[in-house]
């Protein structure tokens, strides 16, 4: 907790009985791979990769757990100013797979990536991105959140 | 040394495994590059059973998903189910009744044995042995026809319901359990003297595709390969969920990773699972089996993540919710996309038979990790 909390990040702890998971973070594209990397040398491993459509960006959302505490942590990382977000596969191998079918399902691209091909997807549906929501559809990061004193 | 591998480079030749493969179980293709019959480099291919499972997911309403739960990993669809309704309950703040709770966890636990009997036939029939099949079909079709009797479907079934389950067990059910767990126990002895105590079976699985805990961590690697690296790690236990807490079981480990000790990891798994279904059987409280909970129910703005051990690891339901009834997005998280990315990593310079066996080992189901 320490260590994540010398993170520039913003860290709370939330009620795990609400949300499911104790630890949430909000991260910028640049602090990724510290917080990444932070949660390696704790032998945490890696849930999953994946995003949400939100305005103005999209939003992905790493989620990690540990063998040895109950301790499950949400980070959301906003990509920067060109849509992209650096890779963490070279630290959690796992991530390779997760952030390729991120890539093609939601456009956001992850710098560094070793193979950034499509996954699930065929290749000429690559254009598709079809988890981002059409026209109307798209929420503000304040109409998916936790309104303020639920869930804390 | 550079010599060696430029002859390498020109001797490797591309094989095809699958999609139709009979022991790629399901549709999943391999595009081995091939040295003779060293594997140099596996690349699973998947999507062909990609249905995008998570946009339907914010198309309908949560309780129109519920169907599609059972769809994803259909060897064990109640604990889809389960963690599904255990994510709804806990965003609306939903309190089960105890009957309900452990109808389901005696449920889950028949499925969880269901898809393990499947895997121990399959996974020997992977290496030619074809008798054990027949044992475990006889053995899976009795748990088929308890859970119809009880749940309407023999696979894919969608009987938990947010609140409770979707009818009560009755009085058959619980004979039928009980002569069950009876019957499994016997049965065990002659999967031991016929396949555990096998010279042919453990020299072709004994210190074949090892799995290391830092591979397990470094690929985020759960459920029976990461136990078999000695790692004592289920959700379970370690993130108790339902009234598991309340029951005694242990988790068993391996020692050194490799496909012997991921197979007895498995086959003491389902004798751990008969102890809880046993326990559970004895404790069923009476009382409501369900709550009624609105259908149209409107979930709280926010995110909420639940996690289950299913019969190949941890799976996770991450939903973002705007308060409406349909849930803005649904994240599955299956254990064996994470399970079989380490693949590549496990099998570079193993022979070709080595790597079915690894691929048997992992257990792969491909709709859940399609999607």
């Amino acid at each position: 907790m320490e260590e994540l909390r010398a993170l520039p990040a913003q860290v709370n702890e939330v009620d795990y009985r609400r949300r499911g998971y104790h630890v949430e973070v909000n991260l910028s594209a640049g602090e990724v791979r510290g917080f990444a990397g932070i949660l390696r040398d704790r032998n945490f491993y890696l849930v999953f990769v994946s995003a949400v459509h939100l305005a103005p960006a999209v939003e992905v959302i790493y989620q990690l757990a540990s063998h040895s505490d109950p301790c499950r942590i949400v980070g959301r990382a906003q990509p920067a100013d060109d849509g992209s977000v650096p890779t963490i596969s070279d630290i959690f191998t796992g991530a390779n797979w997760h952030e390729r079918e991120t890539m093609e399902m939601f456009g956001v691209t992850f710098s560094g990536h070793p193979y950034p091909e499509p996954l699930l997807l065929p290749e000429d549906a690559a254009d598709l991105h079809p988890l981002l929501k059409g026209d109307g559809g798209v929420k503000t990061v304040e109409q998916v959140r936790w309104p303020a004193g639920e869930g804390n | 040394m550079e010599s060696a591998t430029n002859n390498r480079e020109r001797q490797s030749f591309f094989l095809n495994m699958g999609p139709q493969h009979p022991s790629t179980h399901g549709v999943l293709r391999l595009l081995l590059e091939m040295d003779g019959e060293y594997v140099l480099e596996p690349e699973p291919v998947l999507g062909y059973s990609h249905r995008i499972q998570e946009k339907m997911g914010e198309s309908r309403s949560w309780a129109g998903f519920m169907p599609n739960t059972g769809r994803l990993d259909y060897l064990s669809a109640l604990i889809y189910n389960h963690g599904y309704v255990g994510l709804i309950e806990r965003m609306a703040g939903i309190e089960v009744p105890p009957r309900a709770e452990y109808i389901r966890v005696i449920t889950s636990e028949l499925n969880r044995i269901s898809s393990h009997l499947l895997w121990l036939g399959a996974f020997l029939l992977d290496l030619g042995a074809f008798t054990p099949i027949l044992y475990t079909f006889d053995d899976r079709e009795q748990i088929l026809d308890i859970l119809e009797h009880v749940t309407g479907a023999r696979l894919t079934y969608s009987y938990f319901r947010v609140g409770g389950v979707c009818s009560d067990v009755d009085q058959r059910f619980l004979e039928a359990t009980r002569a069950f767990v009876g019957r499994l126990r016997g049965r065990f002895p002659i999967y031991e003297k016929l396949v555990t105590t096998n010279i042919i079976f453990i020299k072709r699985v004994k210190d074949i595709a090892r799995f290391t805990p830092d591979m397990a961590l470094r690929y985020g690697a759960t459920g029976p390969i990461l136990r078999g690296t000695g790692i004592n790690y289920d959700i379970r236990r370690n993130e108790p969920y339902s009234v598991y807490p309340e029951l005694e079981f242990d988790i068993p480990v391996g020692e050194t990773g490799d496909c012997m000790d991921v197979y007895l990891v498995r086959v003491r798994e389902m004798e751990q699972s008969l102890r809880i279904i046993e326990q559970a059987l004895e404790r069923l409280p009476e009382g409501p089996f369900r709550v009624k909970v609105p259908r149209r129910l409107k979930l709280p703005r926010g995110d909420a993540s639940f996690s289950v051990e299913t019969a190949r690891g941890e799976l996770t339901y991450y939903l973002v919710s705007d308060g409406s009834d349909v849930p803005y997005r649904l994240k599955v998280r299956s254990p064996s996309f994470s399970n079989l990315s380490l693949l590549p990593e496990l099998c570079r310079n193993v022979l070709l038979s080595d790597l079915v066996m690894a691929l048997g080992t992992i257990d792969p189901v491909i709709p859940e990790i399609d999607r």
